[in-house]
Protein backbone atom coordinates (compact mmCIF):
# COMPACT_ATOMS: atom_id res chain seq x y z
CA UNK A 1 0.00 0.00 0.00
CA UNK A 2 1.05 3.37 -0.99
CA UNK A 3 0.36 5.58 2.35
CA UNK A 4 1.36 8.82 0.10
CA UNK A 5 -1.45 9.08 -2.22
CA UNK A 6 -5.15 8.79 -0.74
CA UNK A 7 -6.66 7.94 2.23
CA UNK A 8 -6.61 4.31 3.34
CA UNK A 9 -9.42 3.05 3.00
CA UNK A 10 -10.47 4.83 0.04
CA UNK A 11 -7.90 2.07 -2.06
CA UNK A 12 -10.02 -0.44 -0.53
CA UNK A 13 -12.87 -2.15 -3.50
CA UNK A 14 -15.89 -2.50 -1.27
CA UNK A 15 -15.13 -6.26 -1.41
CA UNK A 16 -18.52 -7.36 0.04
CA UNK A 17 -18.11 -10.97 1.63
CA UNK A 18 -14.65 -10.86 3.05
CA UNK A 19 -15.75 -10.05 6.90
CA UNK A 20 -14.09 -6.61 8.08
CA UNK A 21 -13.70 -7.84 11.20
CA UNK A 22 -12.77 -11.31 12.82
CA UNK A 23 -12.28 -11.79 16.12
CA UNK A 24 -10.94 -15.66 17.01
CA UNK A 25 -10.75 -16.82 20.67
CA UNK A 26 -10.01 -12.73 21.83
CA UNK A 27 -10.15 -13.37 25.69
CA UNK A 28 -8.52 -10.58 28.05
CA UNK A 29 -7.58 -11.23 31.76
CA UNK A 30 -7.50 -8.60 34.01
CA UNK A 31 -5.68 -10.03 37.44
CA UNK A 32 -7.87 -12.99 37.85
CA UNK A 33 -10.85 -11.94 36.39
CA UNK A 34 -11.74 -13.04 32.76
CA UNK A 35 -13.01 -10.08 31.28
CA UNK A 36 -14.11 -11.51 27.32
CA UNK A 37 -13.76 -15.00 27.34
CA UNK A 38 -13.04 -17.03 24.32
CA UNK A 39 -14.81 -14.08 21.84
CA UNK A 40 -15.05 -15.11 18.11
CA UNK A 41 -17.09 -13.31 15.87
CA UNK A 42 -17.03 -11.72 12.32
CA UNK A 43 -18.54 -8.68 11.01
CA UNK A 44 -19.49 -8.95 7.62
CA UNK A 45 -18.87 -5.83 5.16
CA UNK A 46 -21.33 -3.17 4.69
CA UNK A 47 -23.90 -3.84 7.29
CA UNK A 48 -24.65 -1.62 10.18
CA UNK A 49 -23.77 -4.35 12.98
CA UNK A 50 -25.01 -4.32 16.77
CA UNK A 51 -23.16 -5.29 19.69
CA UNK A 52 -24.88 -5.47 22.16
CA UNK A 53 -25.05 -6.05 26.20
CA UNK A 54 -26.03 -4.75 29.65
CA UNK A 55 -23.71 -2.84 31.43
CA UNK A 56 -20.41 -4.41 32.22
CA UNK A 57 -20.50 -7.17 30.22
CA UNK A 58 -17.44 -6.14 28.18
CA UNK A 59 -18.84 -4.16 25.21
CA UNK A 60 -15.83 -1.66 25.65
CA UNK A 61 -13.03 -3.44 26.78
CA UNK A 62 -13.83 -5.45 23.64
CA UNK A 63 -14.01 -1.89 21.61
CA UNK A 64 -10.57 -0.92 23.18
CA UNK A 65 -9.09 -4.39 22.27
CA UNK A 66 -10.37 -3.34 18.54
CA UNK A 67 -8.84 -0.20 18.12
CA UNK A 68 -5.22 -1.31 20.08
CA UNK A 69 -6.25 0.94 23.41
CA UNK A 70 -6.10 -2.56 24.92
CA UNK A 71 -3.86 -5.48 24.72
CA UNK A 72 -5.10 -9.07 24.20
CA UNK A 73 -4.39 -11.20 26.81
CA UNK A 74 -5.05 -14.82 24.64
CA UNK A 75 -6.78 -14.52 20.77
CA UNK A 76 -6.33 -12.40 17.79
CA UNK A 77 -8.55 -10.08 16.02
CA UNK A 78 -7.82 -9.33 12.43
CA UNK A 79 -9.23 -5.66 10.52
CA UNK A 80 -9.06 -6.23 6.63
CA UNK A 81 -7.14 -9.14 7.40
CA UNK A 82 -4.68 -7.11 9.10
CA UNK A 83 -3.27 -7.96 12.48
CA UNK A 84 -4.65 -5.47 15.72
CA UNK A 85 -1.66 -6.88 17.43
CA UNK A 86 0.95 -7.87 14.60
CA UNK A 87 0.16 -5.45 11.75
CA UNK A 88 -1.30 -2.07 14.19
CA UNK A 89 -0.42 0.51 11.95
CA UNK A 90 -2.02 -0.64 8.75
CA UNK A 91 -5.03 -2.49 10.71
CA UNK A 92 -5.85 0.88 12.19
CA UNK A 93 -6.09 2.69 8.69
CA UNK A 94 -9.28 1.16 7.96
CA UNK A 95 -10.81 2.02 11.31
CA UNK A 96 -12.40 5.36 12.36
CA UNK A 97 -13.72 5.46 15.97
CA UNK A 98 -15.07 7.19 18.81
CA UNK A 99 -14.60 5.48 22.20
CA UNK A 100 -16.86 6.34 24.74
CA UNK A 101 -17.61 10.12 24.66
CA UNK A 102 -16.53 12.10 21.98
CA UNK A 103 -13.43 14.16 23.85
CA UNK A 104 -11.63 16.75 22.16
CA UNK A 105 -9.92 19.43 22.75
CA UNK A 106 -12.21 21.94 24.01
CA UNK A 107 -9.59 24.63 24.18
CA UNK A 108 -9.03 24.47 20.09
CA UNK A 109 -12.03 25.16 17.62
CA UNK A 110 -13.66 22.35 16.26
CA UNK A 111 -11.44 22.70 13.02
CA UNK A 112 -8.55 22.59 15.01
CA UNK A 113 -9.70 19.57 16.02
CA UNK A 114 -10.12 18.23 12.82
CA UNK A 115 -6.85 19.34 11.46
CA UNK A 116 -5.21 17.36 14.42
CA UNK A 117 -6.11 14.42 13.56
CA UNK A 118 -5.94 15.09 9.74
CA UNK A 119 -1.97 15.43 10.25
CA UNK A 120 -2.25 12.17 11.90
CA UNK A 121 -3.22 10.34 9.02
CA UNK A 122 -1.60 10.70 5.53
CA UNK A 123 -4.20 11.85 2.37
CA UNK A 124 -6.48 14.02 3.81
CA UNK A 125 -6.73 17.10 1.66
CA UNK A 126 -8.24 20.62 3.42
CA UNK A 127 -10.87 19.80 0.67
CA UNK A 128 -11.88 16.24 2.64
CA UNK A 129 -12.22 18.08 6.05
CA UNK A 130 -14.56 20.37 4.51
CA UNK A 131 -16.97 17.79 2.92
CA UNK A 132 -16.96 16.23 6.09
CA UNK A 133 -17.85 19.78 8.22
CA UNK A 134 -20.69 19.63 5.59
CA UNK A 135 -21.53 16.37 5.89
CA UNK A 136 -22.54 16.20 9.84
CA UNK A 137 -23.44 20.13 9.28
CA UNK A 138 -21.29 21.74 11.70
CA UNK A 139 -20.56 24.06 8.82
CA UNK A 140 -21.86 27.54 10.84
CA UNK A 141 -19.52 26.36 13.97
CA UNK A 142 -16.95 25.08 12.87
CA UNK A 143 -14.41 27.87 13.84
CA UNK A 144 -15.59 27.66 17.42
CA UNK A 145 -14.05 26.68 20.25
CA UNK A 146 -15.18 22.75 21.47
CA UNK A 147 -16.09 24.01 24.50
CA UNK A 148 -19.21 26.36 23.37
CA UNK A 149 -20.86 22.65 21.70
CA UNK A 150 -23.79 20.64 22.96
CA UNK A 151 -23.35 17.46 23.55
CA UNK A 152 -25.17 16.99 19.68
CA UNK A 153 -22.60 19.05 18.59
CA UNK A 154 -19.63 17.34 19.89
CA UNK A 155 -21.18 14.01 18.79
CA UNK A 156 -21.18 15.04 15.34
CA UNK A 157 -17.86 16.08 15.63
CA UNK A 158 -16.72 12.85 17.01
CA UNK A 159 -18.30 11.26 14.09
CA UNK A 160 -16.61 13.65 11.66
CA UNK A 161 -12.87 12.51 13.19
CA UNK A 162 -14.22 9.21 12.64
CA UNK A 163 -14.76 9.36 9.44
CA UNK A 164 -13.03 12.03 7.58
CA UNK A 165 -9.80 9.52 6.10
CA UNK A 166 -12.99 7.32 4.39
CA UNK A 167 -12.43 4.24 6.66
CA UNK A 168 -13.94 0.48 6.24
CA UNK A 169 -14.92 0.71 9.22
CA UNK A 170 -16.23 2.81 11.51
CA UNK A 171 -17.06 1.72 15.41
CA UNK A 172 -19.02 3.57 17.94
CA UNK A 173 -19.27 2.69 21.47
CA UNK A 174 -22.57 3.89 23.27
CA UNK A 175 -23.32 6.33 20.60
CA UNK A 176 -27.04 7.38 21.78
CA UNK A 177 -25.43 7.74 25.54
CA UNK A 178 -27.01 11.40 27.05
CA UNK A 179 -28.12 12.48 23.03
CA UNK A 180 -31.68 13.48 23.30
CA UNK A 181 -34.48 11.75 21.43
CA UNK A 182 -34.28 13.68 18.24
CA UNK A 183 -30.15 13.18 18.82
CA UNK A 184 -30.43 10.00 18.21
CA UNK A 185 -33.06 10.11 15.80
CA UNK A 186 -30.33 12.00 13.32
CA UNK A 187 -27.81 9.89 14.40
CA UNK A 188 -29.58 6.63 13.72
CA UNK A 189 -30.42 7.79 10.21
CA UNK A 190 -26.95 9.14 9.61
CA UNK A 191 -25.19 5.62 9.64
CA UNK A 192 -27.65 4.30 8.53
CA UNK A 193 -26.89 6.67 5.55
CA UNK A 194 -23.08 6.05 5.92
CA UNK A 195 -23.45 2.21 5.20
CA UNK A 196 -26.16 2.24 1.95
CA UNK A 197 -23.94 5.11 0.43
CA UNK A 198 -20.19 5.40 1.60
CA UNK A 199 -20.60 1.74 1.78
CA UNK A 200 -18.90 1.78 5.45
CA UNK A 201 -19.52 -1.04 7.93
CA UNK A 202 -20.49 0.07 11.15
CA UNK A 203 -20.00 -1.58 14.46
CA UNK A 204 -21.89 -0.36 17.34
CA UNK A 205 -22.10 -1.01 20.32
CA UNK A 206 -25.55 -0.52 23.09
CA UNK A 207 -27.41 -1.13 25.67
CA UNK A 208 -29.87 0.22 24.68
CA UNK A 209 -32.12 -2.65 22.59
CA UNK A 210 -34.97 -0.71 21.18
CA UNK A 211 -31.77 1.18 19.71
CA UNK A 212 -30.74 -1.16 18.14
CA UNK A 213 -33.16 -3.17 17.02
CA UNK A 214 -34.08 0.37 14.55
CA UNK A 215 -30.18 0.89 13.71
CA UNK A 216 -28.60 -2.63 12.88
CA UNK A 217 -28.63 -5.22 10.59
CA UNK A 218 -27.15 -7.78 12.64
CA UNK A 219 -26.87 -8.02 16.66
CA UNK A 220 -24.20 -9.62 18.67
CA UNK A 221 -25.62 -10.22 22.17
CA UNK A 222 -22.65 -10.75 24.79
CA UNK A 223 -23.33 -11.18 28.30
CA UNK A 224 -20.48 -11.53 31.35
CA UNK A 225 -18.16 -11.33 28.30
CA UNK A 226 -19.19 -14.40 26.74
CA UNK A 227 -21.19 -13.97 23.23
CA UNK A 228 -24.12 -15.87 23.62
CA UNK A 229 -25.86 -15.39 20.47
CA UNK A 230 -25.70 -13.05 16.78
CA UNK A 231 -28.78 -12.54 14.90
CA UNK A 232 -30.47 -10.98 11.86
CA UNK A 233 -33.04 -8.29 12.50
CA UNK A 234 -36.11 -8.33 11.24
CA UNK A 235 -35.60 -12.08 10.56
CA UNK A 236 -38.33 -13.45 12.90
CA UNK A 237 -41.20 -11.45 11.15
CA UNK A 238 -40.62 -13.18 8.29
CA UNK A 239 -40.59 -16.73 9.34
CA UNK A 240 -43.69 -16.17 11.16
CA UNK A 241 -45.36 -19.36 11.40
CA UNK A 242 -47.46 -19.36 14.54
CA UNK A 243 -48.14 -15.64 16.28
CA UNK A 244 -49.23 -14.94 19.62
CA UNK A 245 -52.90 -13.27 18.93
CA UNK A 246 -54.79 -11.39 21.37
CA UNK A 247 -58.41 -10.46 21.00
CA UNK A 248 -60.55 -7.80 22.69
CA UNK A 249 -64.30 -9.21 22.88
CA UNK A 250 -67.12 -8.25 25.09
CA UNK A 251 -68.06 -11.40 25.70
CA UNK A 252 -64.57 -13.34 26.61
CA UNK A 253 -66.06 -16.86 28.36
CA UNK A 254 -68.36 -17.12 25.45
CA UNK A 255 -65.29 -16.55 22.38
CA UNK A 256 -63.49 -18.85 24.43
CA UNK A 257 -65.94 -21.47 24.21
CA UNK A 258 -65.98 -20.88 20.33
CA UNK A 259 -62.38 -21.15 19.92
CA UNK A 260 -61.30 -23.73 21.84
CA UNK A 261 -60.58 -26.06 18.60
CA UNK A 262 -57.73 -23.38 18.67
CA UNK A 263 -56.07 -23.94 21.79
CA UNK A 264 -57.37 -20.58 22.99
CA UNK A 265 -56.99 -19.18 26.47
CA UNK A 266 -58.00 -16.13 28.81
CA UNK A 267 -55.34 -14.15 29.33
CA UNK A 268 -55.75 -10.84 31.79
CA UNK A 269 -59.36 -10.66 30.33
CA UNK A 270 -58.38 -11.47 26.72
CA UNK A 271 -58.73 -14.35 24.27
CA UNK A 272 -55.41 -15.52 23.17
CA UNK A 273 -54.02 -18.50 20.98
CA UNK A 274 -51.22 -19.16 18.26
CA UNK A 275 -52.00 -19.31 14.97
CA UNK A 276 -51.24 -18.60 11.63
CA UNK A 277 -52.81 -15.67 9.18
CA UNK A 278 -55.70 -17.89 7.80
CA UNK A 279 -56.61 -18.88 11.78
CA UNK A 280 -56.07 -15.34 12.98
CA UNK A 281 -59.38 -14.05 9.98
CA UNK A 282 -61.11 -17.54 10.16
CA UNK A 283 -61.47 -17.08 14.45
CA UNK A 284 -62.59 -13.30 13.66
CA UNK A 285 -65.69 -14.50 11.48
CA UNK A 286 -66.43 -17.21 13.88
CA UNK A 287 -66.76 -14.27 16.71
CA UNK A 288 -68.74 -12.12 14.49
CA UNK A 289 -71.17 -14.23 13.27
CA UNK A 290 -71.61 -14.98 16.40
CA UNK A 291 -72.81 -12.12 17.45
CA UNK A 292 -69.99 -11.15 20.04
CA UNK A 293 -68.10 -7.91 19.57
CA UNK A 294 -64.30 -7.34 18.51
CA UNK A 295 -62.80 -4.73 19.85
CA UNK A 296 -59.36 -5.34 18.77
CA UNK A 297 -56.97 -7.69 17.51
CA UNK A 298 -53.27 -7.35 18.12
CA UNK A 299 -50.53 -9.73 17.17
CA UNK A 300 -47.61 -10.18 19.62
CA UNK A 301 -44.25 -10.01 17.93
CA UNK A 302 -41.18 -10.95 19.82
CA UNK A 303 -39.16 -7.30 20.19
CA UNK A 304 -35.44 -7.33 20.75
CA UNK A 305 -36.26 -7.23 23.74
CA UNK A 306 -37.88 -9.82 24.43
CA UNK A 307 -35.31 -11.98 22.96
CA UNK A 308 -32.51 -10.15 24.71
CA UNK A 309 -34.25 -11.43 28.15
CA UNK A 310 -34.91 -14.64 26.48
CA UNK A 311 -31.40 -15.67 25.83
CA UNK A 312 -29.62 -13.58 28.82
CA UNK A 313 -32.15 -15.02 31.21
CA UNK A 314 -33.50 -11.71 32.32
CA UNK A 315 -30.44 -10.49 33.69
CA UNK A 316 -30.10 -6.90 32.79
CA UNK A 317 -27.02 -5.40 34.92
CA UNK A 318 -24.19 -8.23 36.24
CA UNK B 1 7.07 7.30 6.34
CA UNK B 2 4.58 10.19 6.13
CA UNK B 3 5.56 13.16 8.21
CA UNK B 4 6.63 12.94 11.72
CA UNK B 5 6.67 16.31 12.05
CA UNK B 6 3.05 17.05 11.88
CA UNK B 7 3.10 15.10 15.08
CA UNK B 8 4.99 17.19 16.55
CA UNK B 9 3.05 20.39 15.15
CA UNK B 10 0.30 18.76 16.31
CA UNK B 11 1.82 19.09 19.99
CA UNK B 12 3.17 22.53 18.99
CA UNK B 13 -0.55 23.30 18.44
CA UNK B 14 -1.91 21.62 21.77
CA UNK B 15 0.72 24.04 23.16
CA UNK B 16 0.23 27.44 21.70
CA UNK B 17 -3.08 27.65 21.18
CA UNK B 18 -4.06 28.13 24.87
CA UNK B 19 -3.59 31.52 26.47
CA UNK B 20 -1.89 29.94 29.62
CA UNK B 21 1.12 29.67 27.55
CA UNK B 22 1.12 33.18 26.67
CA UNK B 23 0.25 34.45 29.78
CA UNK B 24 3.26 32.53 31.46
CA UNK B 25 5.33 33.81 29.00
CA UNK B 26 4.22 37.51 29.82
CA UNK B 27 4.73 37.13 33.51
CA UNK B 28 8.01 35.50 32.85
CA UNK B 29 9.11 39.00 30.82
CA UNK B 30 7.25 41.43 33.89
CA UNK B 31 9.01 39.57 36.27
CA UNK B 32 12.13 39.87 34.91
CA UNK B 33 11.99 43.11 34.59
CA UNK B 34 11.49 43.44 38.57
CA UNK B 35 15.42 43.58 39.25
CA UNK B 36 16.41 45.84 36.82
CA UNK B 37 13.86 48.41 37.25
CA UNK B 38 14.38 48.35 41.27
CA UNK B 39 17.93 48.97 41.13
CA UNK B 40 17.24 52.31 38.89
CA UNK B 41 14.62 53.37 40.93
CA UNK B 42 16.31 52.55 44.17
CA UNK B 43 19.96 51.72 43.85
CA UNK B 44 20.96 55.36 45.03
CA UNK B 45 23.14 56.19 42.20
CA UNK B 46 25.29 53.50 42.94
CA UNK B 47 26.81 52.55 39.06
CA UNK B 48 25.79 49.47 38.19
CA UNK B 49 27.26 47.60 35.21
CA UNK B 50 24.64 45.58 33.28
CA UNK B 51 26.12 42.27 34.17
CA UNK B 52 26.00 42.87 37.38
CA UNK B 53 22.18 42.17 37.88
CA UNK B 54 21.95 39.28 35.80
CA UNK B 55 22.62 36.84 37.86
CA UNK B 56 19.53 37.46 40.13
CA UNK B 57 17.55 38.25 36.99
CA UNK B 58 18.59 34.90 35.44
CA UNK B 59 17.71 33.29 38.54
CA UNK B 60 14.63 33.98 38.48
CA UNK B 61 13.99 34.05 34.57
CA UNK B 62 14.79 30.41 34.58
CA UNK B 63 13.17 29.12 37.78
CA UNK B 64 10.02 30.50 35.70
CA UNK B 65 11.04 28.71 32.80
CA UNK B 66 11.15 25.40 34.80
CA UNK B 67 8.09 26.04 36.55
CA UNK B 68 6.04 26.42 33.13
CA UNK B 69 7.93 23.77 31.32
CA UNK B 70 7.12 21.31 34.32
CA UNK B 71 3.70 22.31 33.84
CA UNK B 72 3.61 21.94 30.34
CA UNK B 73 5.43 18.38 31.03
CA UNK B 74 2.92 17.27 33.32
CA UNK B 75 -0.47 18.46 31.32
CA UNK B 76 1.42 16.32 28.10
CA UNK B 77 0.77 13.06 28.96
CA UNK B 78 -1.75 13.36 32.12
CA UNK B 79 -3.91 15.71 30.77
CA UNK B 80 -4.70 13.28 27.59
CA UNK B 81 -5.47 11.17 29.93
CA UNK B 82 -8.13 13.18 32.23
CA UNK B 83 -9.75 14.30 29.23
CA UNK B 84 -9.80 11.27 27.65
CA UNK B 85 -8.86 12.75 24.41
CA UNK B 86 -5.95 9.81 24.54
CA UNK B 87 -8.40 7.40 23.27
CA UNK B 88 -8.57 9.55 20.17
CA UNK B 89 -5.37 10.10 19.86
CA UNK B 90 -3.50 6.50 19.91
CA UNK B 91 -6.13 5.31 17.32
CA UNK B 92 -4.10 6.31 14.53
CA UNK B 93 -1.83 4.69 11.92
CA UNK B 94 1.01 5.74 14.34
CA UNK B 95 2.89 3.13 17.34
CA UNK B 96 2.46 4.76 20.69
CA UNK B 97 6.67 5.54 20.89
CA UNK B 98 6.41 7.81 17.87
CA UNK B 99 2.90 9.83 19.33
CA UNK B 100 4.67 10.04 23.11
CA UNK B 101 8.09 11.18 20.98
CA UNK B 102 5.98 13.98 18.93
CA UNK B 103 5.44 14.68 22.89
CA UNK B 104 8.41 14.73 23.95
CA UNK B 105 10.15 17.06 21.15
CA UNK B 106 7.29 19.76 21.64
CA UNK B 107 8.17 19.91 25.01
CA UNK B 108 11.92 20.48 24.59
CA UNK B 109 11.00 23.32 21.66
CA UNK B 110 8.86 24.72 24.34
CA UNK B 111 11.91 24.85 27.11
CA UNK B 112 14.08 25.53 24.52
CA UNK B 113 11.58 28.69 23.53
CA UNK B 114 11.13 29.97 27.28
CA UNK B 115 14.58 29.75 28.50
CA UNK B 116 16.00 31.33 24.89
CA UNK B 117 13.48 34.05 24.97
CA UNK B 118 14.70 34.13 28.95
CA UNK B 119 18.46 34.54 27.98
CA UNK B 120 17.57 37.23 25.04
CA UNK B 121 14.97 39.38 27.15
CA UNK B 122 17.54 39.66 30.26
CA UNK B 123 20.31 40.75 27.97
CA UNK B 124 18.61 43.50 26.46
CA UNK B 125 16.60 44.88 28.96
CA UNK B 126 20.15 44.92 31.15
CA UNK B 127 21.49 46.50 28.66
CA UNK B 128 18.58 48.96 28.01
CA UNK B 129 18.69 49.89 31.79
CA UNK B 130 22.49 49.87 32.48
CA UNK B 131 24.09 50.62 29.17
CA UNK B 132 26.40 48.02 27.04
CA UNK B 133 29.80 46.82 28.53
CA UNK B 134 31.97 43.95 27.28
CA UNK B 135 34.45 44.43 29.95
CA UNK B 136 36.40 40.45 30.29
CA UNK B 137 35.48 38.30 33.02
CA UNK B 138 36.91 37.78 36.71
CA UNK B 139 39.95 36.33 36.52
CA UNK B 140 39.36 34.05 33.58
CA UNK B 141 39.00 37.08 31.34
CA UNK B 142 36.09 35.49 29.51
CA UNK B 143 34.05 37.57 27.11
CA UNK B 144 30.80 38.30 29.45
CA UNK B 145 28.25 37.19 26.15
CA UNK B 146 30.03 34.06 26.35
CA UNK B 147 30.06 33.49 29.76
CA UNK B 148 26.24 33.63 30.72
CA UNK B 149 25.80 31.73 27.19
CA UNK B 150 27.05 28.76 29.25
CA UNK B 151 25.31 29.82 32.21
CA UNK B 152 22.07 29.45 30.41
CA UNK B 153 23.71 26.04 28.26
CA UNK B 154 23.98 24.78 31.55
CA UNK B 155 20.87 25.79 33.18
CA UNK B 156 19.21 24.34 30.24
CA UNK B 157 20.59 21.20 30.72
CA UNK B 158 19.35 20.22 34.25
CA UNK B 159 16.06 21.91 32.92
CA UNK B 160 15.88 19.21 30.59
CA UNK B 161 16.86 16.92 33.61
CA UNK B 162 13.89 18.15 35.60
CA UNK B 163 11.06 18.24 32.71
CA UNK B 164 11.87 14.72 31.95
CA UNK B 165 11.13 14.18 35.08
CA UNK B 166 7.94 15.80 34.86
CA UNK B 167 7.03 13.80 31.72
CA UNK B 168 7.89 10.36 33.26
CA UNK B 169 5.94 11.41 36.26
CA UNK B 170 2.98 12.73 34.19
CA UNK B 171 3.27 9.33 32.02
CA UNK B 172 3.58 6.78 34.98
CA UNK B 173 1.09 8.20 37.19
CA UNK B 174 -1.00 10.33 34.54
CA UNK B 175 -1.27 12.71 37.28
CA UNK B 176 -0.43 16.17 36.56
CA UNK B 177 -0.99 17.24 40.05
CA UNK B 178 1.30 14.38 41.21
CA UNK B 179 3.95 15.43 38.61
CA UNK B 180 4.32 19.23 39.65
CA UNK B 181 4.46 18.37 42.81
CA UNK B 182 7.13 15.89 42.93
CA UNK B 183 9.73 17.58 40.29
CA UNK B 184 9.58 20.96 42.04
CA UNK B 185 10.04 19.85 45.10
CA UNK B 186 13.27 18.20 43.30
CA UNK B 187 13.52 21.47 42.10
CA UNK B 188 13.31 23.40 45.22
CA UNK B 189 13.54 21.23 47.93
CA UNK B 190 16.21 19.39 46.60
CA UNK B 191 19.68 21.15 48.04
CA UNK B 192 18.12 21.15 51.71
CA UNK B 193 17.60 16.83 51.13
CA UNK B 194 21.25 16.82 49.63
CA UNK B 195 22.65 18.72 52.41
CA UNK B 196 21.03 16.85 55.75
CA UNK B 197 21.95 13.12 53.56
CA UNK B 198 25.33 15.06 53.17
CA UNK B 199 26.24 15.04 56.71
CA UNK B 200 25.77 11.60 56.57
CA UNK B 201 29.13 11.43 54.90
CA UNK B 202 28.06 8.58 52.40
CA UNK B 203 30.08 7.89 48.98
CA UNK B 204 26.53 6.99 47.13
CA UNK B 205 25.28 10.74 48.03
CA UNK B 206 27.39 11.96 45.04
CA UNK B 207 25.56 9.74 43.27
CA UNK B 208 21.83 11.41 44.04
CA UNK B 209 20.51 12.95 40.95
CA UNK B 210 19.93 16.06 43.70
CA UNK B 211 23.27 15.96 44.71
CA UNK B 212 24.09 16.71 40.53
CA UNK B 213 21.63 19.39 39.74
CA UNK B 214 23.91 22.70 39.89
CA UNK B 215 25.93 22.34 36.45
CA UNK B 216 26.52 26.30 36.67
CA UNK B 217 29.25 25.24 39.71
CA UNK B 218 31.67 24.50 37.11
CA UNK B 219 31.62 27.94 35.54
CA UNK B 220 33.65 29.16 38.24
CA UNK B 221 35.58 26.35 39.47
CA UNK B 222 36.93 23.10 38.20
CA UNK B 223 34.88 20.42 40.75
CA UNK B 224 30.94 20.82 42.85
CA UNK B 225 30.85 22.56 45.48
CA UNK B 226 27.96 19.94 46.44
CA UNK B 227 30.36 16.60 45.62
CA UNK B 228 33.73 17.86 44.79
CA UNK B 229 33.69 16.06 42.01
CA UNK B 230 34.53 16.98 37.81
CA UNK B 231 32.18 17.63 35.46
CA UNK B 232 32.58 14.45 33.80
CA UNK B 233 31.60 12.82 36.95
CA UNK B 234 28.30 15.17 37.25
CA UNK B 235 27.64 14.96 33.41
CA UNK B 236 27.35 11.39 33.47
CA UNK B 237 25.52 10.86 36.46
CA UNK B 238 22.82 12.89 35.18
CA UNK B 239 23.26 10.79 31.39
CA UNK B 240 22.57 7.53 33.68
CA UNK B 241 19.19 9.29 35.19
CA UNK B 242 18.49 10.91 31.62
CA UNK B 243 18.38 7.41 29.72
CA UNK B 244 16.83 5.13 32.76
CA UNK B 245 14.08 7.90 32.93
CA UNK B 246 13.18 7.94 29.14
CA UNK B 247 13.81 4.03 29.63
CA UNK B 248 10.95 3.57 32.44
CA UNK B 249 8.38 6.60 30.54
CA UNK B 250 8.73 4.85 27.23
CA UNK B 251 8.15 1.18 28.30
CA UNK B 252 5.69 1.87 30.41
CA UNK B 253 3.68 4.10 28.38
CA UNK B 254 3.85 0.90 25.47
CA UNK B 255 2.74 -1.63 28.10
CA UNK B 256 -0.31 -0.06 29.52
CA UNK B 257 -3.69 -0.48 28.60
CA UNK B 258 -5.44 2.74 27.90
CA UNK B 259 -8.82 2.72 29.92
Amino acid sequence: MTPSSAPAGAQVPPSDRQPVVRMQGVTKRIGKRTIIDNLTLEVPSGEVFGFLGPNGSGKTTTIRMMVGLMKLSQGEIFIREHSITGAYEQAIRYVGAIVENPEMYKYLTGYQNLLHFARMIPGITKQRIDEVVQLVGLGARIHDKVKTYSLGMRQRLGVAQAIMHKPALLILDEPTNGLDPAGIRELRDYLRQLAREEGITVFVSSHLLSEMELMCDRVAIIQNGRLIDVRQIGQHQGEVALTKVFFEVDQPQAALELLTGLGAVLEDGMLTFEGDREQIAAANITLVQAGLKVYGIRKHTKTLEDQFLEVTGGERIV
Amino acid sequence: MFDFLQLVNNENMKIYRRPRTWIMLGILLLMSLVIPLMATLYGGGTSVSMWDLLLVQSAIGIMLATVYAVVIAAEMVAGEFSTGTIKLLMIRPWSRSKILLSKYVALLLFALFFVAVTFGWNILTSMLFFGYTDEPMGASGIHPLNYWMQYYLYEFLTLVITVTLAFLISTVFRSSGLAIGLSLFLLLGGGIVTGIIRMLDYAWVDYLLFANMALTDYLNSDVSTITGKPIGFTLAVLGGYYVAFLAITWSVFNKRDIA
